[in-house]
């Protein structure tokens, strides 16, 4: 991972996102559920025209997700996989850093749900982060383990 | 790559395109002189464009050609199947150089020696040389799988048409903008009809810049069923008919390998080879008809053959082969389901495998993609008479007329298409029966499984399925059923739209739209519903799944024995007649019925069938008419209509059979049936008192 990153808190850690995949961070709105879908796929929104397919960041790590209805102004971060549009939620987003250096491999056990979608991790001018890997977060946890 | 070389593969390429059934009308009538010109037009204008480039190969390929062509228009030759060969041969070289070059390869490589040679008047003929040209490569690197046009051209009229709506709706834009300034919003409604009517006329234009005639599909298809033929031995004519019918451009790529597929079976599978064909008192010309055409918002591609149609009886032993029904399951199936069994994975009745086709791979996957365009596949086939697959497809796939529902709460939305009728709750003419944990519902008379849309999703419906409004869902393939929802909302026009693979792979929805609210709304995908909820009479999934649901859809149990539907004469007789003769359940208005003369006739779906069971005459009334489709033994016997009062249920004849009194009735007796006495009808007699010309000649 080249070029700045997006930093962010993600499911209460500090996490970095290849800017160059964000697409936007907007505050979401309404939500449309989706029954039936895994369980880290809230539903969908709609951004202008298009449609938003909204990941459950903490479900999609394995983690407990937040109780309740989503509150008002959660932010989320777009991007385009595979020319679909996903919003992951995020608790907070810090804003854009250059990488010192490159990333480094994990140091100690991050946690299976975040061993599987970090890359890396790496130094931001927002302190040490996870380097995510988007398409794997979005993937959500592999369906053995769901 | 510049735009003059773009401009020139993009001609070549339409050229060829064009030319494609030129070339075989051309060897079939080597006197045509149209056919001969418009080739000799080709290869001409070929060769005039590659003197702006540096092709030598194209250039001398064409000029080799175009000798060739020239001596013939001259007339110092005559036409053989040499140089009809060999022309071809230079015509595909031209197209793989073409391709080449939109690649970027490198053409110097490559040796074009032996088709030029070929074109020598006394020249060996090239299929003898066939081991010498697989051995000569085109000469440039692999070439690449051939993308999907990338370009297109349009008649001007409509790109001047669309500029003028995009000028009116700047007009109106700003004329709105001045309203608002204003701040009179009561008088902005004007402008806002204005500004949809322009963006109805725009979305039109622009919908009509993507349909492209389905002769761009046709065309290719004489040369591949030639050269089909040609490898096979056998003799196919193709008649294409409706080439003018527009469709989406994105549906005619999407069809391209579907229906390449079916023909490949036709020619491969279906049609004879010559020898046999005159056994069979048949012309020893096959012939493949291609016809399409337009109904309402759908467009109807019908391809026929006049081969020797589909062996059901193998179809049924490879199935009881493979496991995928039992021996006596697949005795008992009828015609129309044995040939289903073609759509199953695994199953062909090719007897070997041969390069073309016969692998068993192939119609389930058609199938699958005709389904996933939204569209629906049939087949039909006479055996020794031939095979014709029916598809029905959408006219675009962006924008489906839909109708919305809410159940547990929340929207979602189904394709009008499929949605039969809606039935609301308490309506006298409903009923429902439950049996084990599957809803059976009643309208009518009609039987038919029920789910409710709630359960599906895993929501909480608002009331039981008993007490909900019904969709009566027909599916495609013709199968029915009832879709509990909690509240019937509206018609809407919608644009779909797919969604993240994730809840595309649930096999729920076939993509969402965004409402004028700007609410996000899943669109259901009926037919996958349907299947894993076991709604199918397709015996394919049947076997995973409970009989009960689709039982009273016209399926026998799967237990040995004469299945048997009993229903209510129109003279208030219980009578049962056996279910594999019974081909459909129809309703119709009683007015088409005419009872009158010595023949009574009625007229189903623009035919006219002879009817029985109107002995005592036909009430008069608005309730429908209730008419069982009857086929006989010998299919070419054709179809008669029973007219009923009402279908009880569909029964299995246990127990003796006592012979009838000598009543001069067309009954084989009487038996026992759910605890009463039951007539049952003679189906050969009734044939022959209705059909008995048919009946005649048949025999």
């Amino acid at each position: 991972m080249s070029g700045p990153v997006l930093c962010v808190t993600l499911a209460g850690r500090s996490a970095a996102i290849d800017a160059a995949a964000v697409h936007s961070v907007v505050e979401l709105g309404a939500l449309t559920p989706v029954p039936r879908a895994p369980a880290h796929i809230l539903g969908l929104a709609a951004l202008r025209s298009r449609t938003l397919t909204v990941i459950d960041s903490r479900a999609a790590l394995g983690l407990a997700a937040a109780p309740g209805p989503l509150p008002a102004g959660q932010q989320a971060v777009i991007t385009d996989i595979d020319g679909h549009a996903y919003a992951l939620l995020v608790d907070d987003v810090a804003g854009v850093s250059d990488l010192a250096g490159e990333p480094e491999p994990i140091i100690g056990r991050a946690g299976p749900g975040w061993e599987r979608v970090a890359r890396g991790a790496g130094d931001t001018a927002f302190g040490p982060a996870l380097l995510i890997d988007l398409p794997a977060l979005v993937a959500g946890l592999p369906a053995m383990a769901a | 790559m510049d735009d003059l070389l773009a401009d020139f593969v993009a001609e070549t390429r339409d050229m060829m395109q064009a030319m494609a059934g030129e070339l075989v009308a051309w060897e079939r009538t080597p006197d045509d002189r149209e056919s001969l010109d418009t080739i000799f037009r080709f290869v001409h204008t070929v060769k005039g464009n590659c003197g702006f480039f540096d092709f030598p190969r194209l250039e001398r390929l064409s000029h080799a050609a175009e000798t060739a062509l020239a001596d013939v228009r001259s007339g110092n030759r005559t036409v053989d199947v040499r140089l009809v060969d060999a022309v071809l041969a230079i015509i595909d070289r031209i197209g793989e150089l073409t391709d080449a070059i939109e690649g970027g390869s490198d053409l110097d490589r490559g040796d074009d020696e032996h088709l030029i040679a070929a074109l020598e008047d006394g020249a060996g003929a090239l299929r003898d040389m066939a081991p010498l040209l697989a051995a000569e490569t085109i000469g440039t690197s692999a070439p690449a799988p051939t993308a999907p046009q990338r370009s297109i051209r349009l008649p001007l009229d409509l790109i001047d048409r669309v500029m003028s709506d995009v000028s009116d709706l700047v007009l109106a834009r700003n004329e709105l903008a001045r309203t608002l300034r204003l701040g009179a919003p009561d008088t902005g409604d004007g402008t806002l009809e204005r500004l949809s009517a322009i963006i109805d006329s725009l979305r039109d234009g622009v919908t009509r810049m993507r349909m492209q005639r389905i002769d761009t599909l046709f065309g290719a298809l004489p040369r591949l069923v030639r050269d089909l033929a040609a490898d096979l031995g056998k003799e196919v004519l193709v008649d294409c008919e409706g080439g003018d019918v527009e469709l989406d451009r994105e549906l005619i790529e999407m069809l391209r390998d579907p229906l390449t597929h079916i023909i490949r079976n036709a020619v491969d599978h279906g049609i004879e080879p010559p020898h046999q064909r005159i056994a069979a008192g048949k012309h020893e010309e096959g012939v493949l008809k291609l016809h399409a055409r337009q109904a309402d918002n759908r467009i109807h591609l019908e391809i026929t053959d006049d081969g020797r149609g589909i062996d059901g009886e193998r179809l049924v032993a490879k199935a009881v082969e493979a496991g995928l029904c039992t021996a006596a399951e697949g005795a008992a199936y009828d015609r129309r389901e044995r040939q289903q069994l073609i759509f199953h994975p695994g199953l062909s009745t090719a007897a070997a495998v041969t390069a073309v086709s016969g692998r068993g791979v192939g119609m389930d996957v058609v199938r699958a993609n005709i389904e996933r365009i939204g569209g629906a596949i049939k087949v039909c086939s006479e055996p020794g008479q031939g095979t014709r697959f029916t598809l029905a497809l959408p006219l675009t796939l962006s924008i489906v007329p839909s109708l919305t529902v809410c159940s547990g709460g929340q929207m979602f939305a189904i394709p009008r298409g499929v949605v039969e009728e809606i039935v609301h709750a308490g309506n006298a003419a409903l009923d429902f029966a439950r049996m084990g944990d599957a809803l059976l519902a009643n309208v009518r008379g009609r039987r038919m499984g029920c789910l409710s849309l709630a359960d599906v999703l895993g929501l909480s419906a608002a009331q039981a399925a008993e007490n909900a409004p019904l969709v009566l869902i027909r599916l495609a393939g013709g199968d029915l059923f009832a879709l509990a929802v909690d509240r019937v909302l509206d018609h809407e026009d919608l644009v779909i739209k797919p969604v993240a693979p994730a809840i595309m792979q649930l096999g729920l929805y076939a993509g969402a739209t965004l409402l004028d609210s700007g609410e996000p709304v899943m669109m259901l995908d009926m037919a996958s519903i349907a299947r894993t909820h076991a709604m199918l009479r397709d015996h394919a999934d049947r076997t995973a799944t409970a009989p009960a649901a689709d039982r009273v859809q016209g399926h026998r149990p799967r237990t040995a024995g004469l299945t048997v539907l009993v229903y209510t004469s129109l003279a208030g007789r219980r009578r049962a007649i056996r279910m594999d003769r019974v081909m459909r359940i129809e309703r119709v208005a009683r007015t088409d019925a005419d009872c009158g003369g010595a023949r009574p006739q009625i007229a189903i779906d623009g035919a006219i069938l002879p009817l029985a069971g109107c002995e005592t005459g036909i009430a008069p009334g608005d309730r429908p008419l209730t008419i069982l489709r009857l086929a006989a033994d010998n299919p070419a016997a054709g179809e008669i209509a029973l007219a009923i009062d009402a279908i009880e249920d569909t029964a299995l004849l246990e127990g003796p059979v006592l012979p009838p009194l000598g009543s001069g009735q067309p009954l084989l007796g009487s038996a026992m049936i759910g605890g009463a006495l039951c007539e049952l009808v003679d189906c050969d007699a009734l044939f022959a008192a209705h059909r008995p010309a048919l009946i005649g000649a048949a025999r």
